[in-house]
């Protein structure tokens, strides 16, 4: 019994003092792994991608349910107001078709002054429609998972669009999946210019729901309400994608809410400009092209 | 030992593949579109929430090097361009270490303890995770969503952890020593 007793202590050591070892080995290797990833960004972003072409049949199984789920909800909540909204929209659609009327105006107006003026329009803009199969969001990231990637034709640096605006950049694609990262997110800088004033700035997100303008002359010439669109500046996006509104011009900071509505994101649309070859993959280039100019 | 059956099989590989399977959907649910608000707030330390509750009960069917993998495999699901790949997974196998070291006070103690010993446990984590991106990225991070994730995340633990904590072994060596008596292994309790 003794014996057994000594025996059971001595392994129970040895069990210990490998349990420690074990520790300290794990610690290392995440260590490791947090250094490799520093060093070797590429290998990093080979590993994310595969990892995101593994994970993303997964995700957009658990995707589909969540997406049902969640449009009973916004169905439910839609019932409740239906009278007022019918009302709402009534009233929108009237002054919508005034609106109308006044586009075709111009429009004609705008195809007759550029044959006089033998204007060339830019390339043509074509669209892939993609499932938001993940979010990630967290404390540190503001981005999305879509279920195309470079066999539907997505490249690094597209534009990704919703109804309402620009929702973010193409940042990382594998071969049936890709990473959105939003306007928001703290690595976004994006040219834009102020609609009315013309005048350009950076639009820089910091992971909060509004961005940050920063101009590059003035702060002077912006109002309150003033819409934010894409510049065009840096070459991959279109001009005039709508990104946002100024809500905010006080203590010499101006921020702008997104148009994009990132909390029911379910289909969004990446826009293929036909001139992404410009822009280089990573986070950095847009930061870069700002600087740049 | 045992009859093996294909069902007793079936039964024990259920039982050892368990939580790492449980851990991995809550790796993949942290990308789910969930639209819910502060639900989907939670969901990046879910998986943290995991490992704690399963290295409670059976630290042996959560062995560091599947931490290390589970770890690694959410940094690069979740992380945008920059973050650092593996702090997670620093932090799993450090709340393991943590459990595993502190059993004596955190099984077979009032629910309150275990709760107690969560919200340490994960604030530790947040702040890791919070500390190596800051540094990392070297930018000044606002600590703010991380905290508002880790709130929801205690107050949503008492809500999941009963449910995780159905998970256990069958022998009764996962009670402290004082009150383990003369059971042996393979012995069953409840």
């Amino acid at each position: 019994m003794a014996i057994r007793d000594d025996f059971e202590e001595v392994a129970g050591q040895v069990r210990l003092v490998l349990h420690r070892f074990a520790l300290v080995v794990l610690v290392v290797a995440a260590f490791a792994a947090m250094l490799i990833g520093k060093a070797d960004t590429v290998l990093v972003e080979n590993a994310r991608v595969l990892a995101l072409d593994l994970a993303s049949p997964a995700l957009e199984a658990i995707a589909r349910p969540v997406a049902v789920a969640n449009r009973t909800i916004a169905d439910l909540k839609e019932f409740a107001t239906l009278r007022e909204e019918n009302a709402r929209l009534r009233e929108e659609n009237t002054r919508l078709l005034a609106w109308q009327t006044a586009a075709r105006r111009l429009e004609n107006e705008n195809t007759r002054l550029r044959e006089l003026a033998n204007f060339r329009e830019g390339p043509e803009a074509s669209f892939i429609t993609a499932r938001i199969v993940g979010d990630s969001v967290s404390a540190y990231v503001r981005g999305a998972l879509l279920n195309v990637g470079r066999k539907a034709g997505v490249e690094p640096g597209q534009a990704v669009v919703t109804g309402e605006g620009l929702a973010g950049r193409v940042a990382e694609v594998g071969d049936n999946s890709a990473r959105v990262l939003f306007v928001t997110d703290v690595n976004s800088r994006l040219p834009v210019q102020v609609e009315r004033t013309r005048e350009r700035a950076i639009l820089a997100g910091d992971n909060s729901a509004l961005m940050r303008l920063t101009l590059a002359q003035t702060l002077q010439g912006v109002q309150r309400g003033d819409r934010i669109v894409t510049s065009g500046h840096g070459g991959s996006f279109p001009v005039g994608i709508p990104v946002g509104e100024v809500v905010q011009t006080e203590s010499g900071s101006v921020k702008v809410r997104p148009f994009a509505d990132f909390s029911r994101l379910e289909f969004v649309r990446v826009v293929d400009y036909g001139v992404t070859g410009l822009v280089s993959t990573g986070s950095s280039s847009p930061a870069a092209t700002s600087k740049g100019r | 030992m045992r009859a093996d059956g294909v069902l007793a099989m079936l039964d024990r590989w259920g039982r050892l593949l368990l939580p790492g399977t449980i851990l991995l959907f809550f790796v993949l649910m942290t990308l789910a579109p969930l639209r819910v608000p502060y639900i989907a707030d939670s969901l990046p330390l879910l998986p943290a929430l995991a490992v704690f509750q399963f290295s409670l009960a059976t630290p042996e069917r959560l062995p560091g090097p599947l931490l290390l993998a589970m770890g690694v495999l959410l940094d690069l699901l979740l992380g945008g361009p920059g973050a650092p790949v593996g702090v997670s997974a620093l932090g799993f196998v450090l709340i393991r270490a943590a459990v595993v070291a502190n059993r004596r006070y955190l099984v077979g103690v009032p629910f309150i303890f275990q709760w107690l010993g969560f919200c340490l446990l994960c604030f530790g984590y947040v702040f890791l995770v919070w500390f190596f991106t800051t540094i990392w990225t070297w930018t000044d991070i606002d600590a703010g969503p991380a905290l508002a994730q880790y709130v929801v995340v205690v107050v949503a633990y008492p809500l999941i952890a009963p449910l995780l904590a159905r998970v256990r072994p069958r022998d009764p060596l996962n009670v402290p020593e004082a009150s383990r008596g003369t059971a042996t292994p393979g012995e069953t309790t409840l």
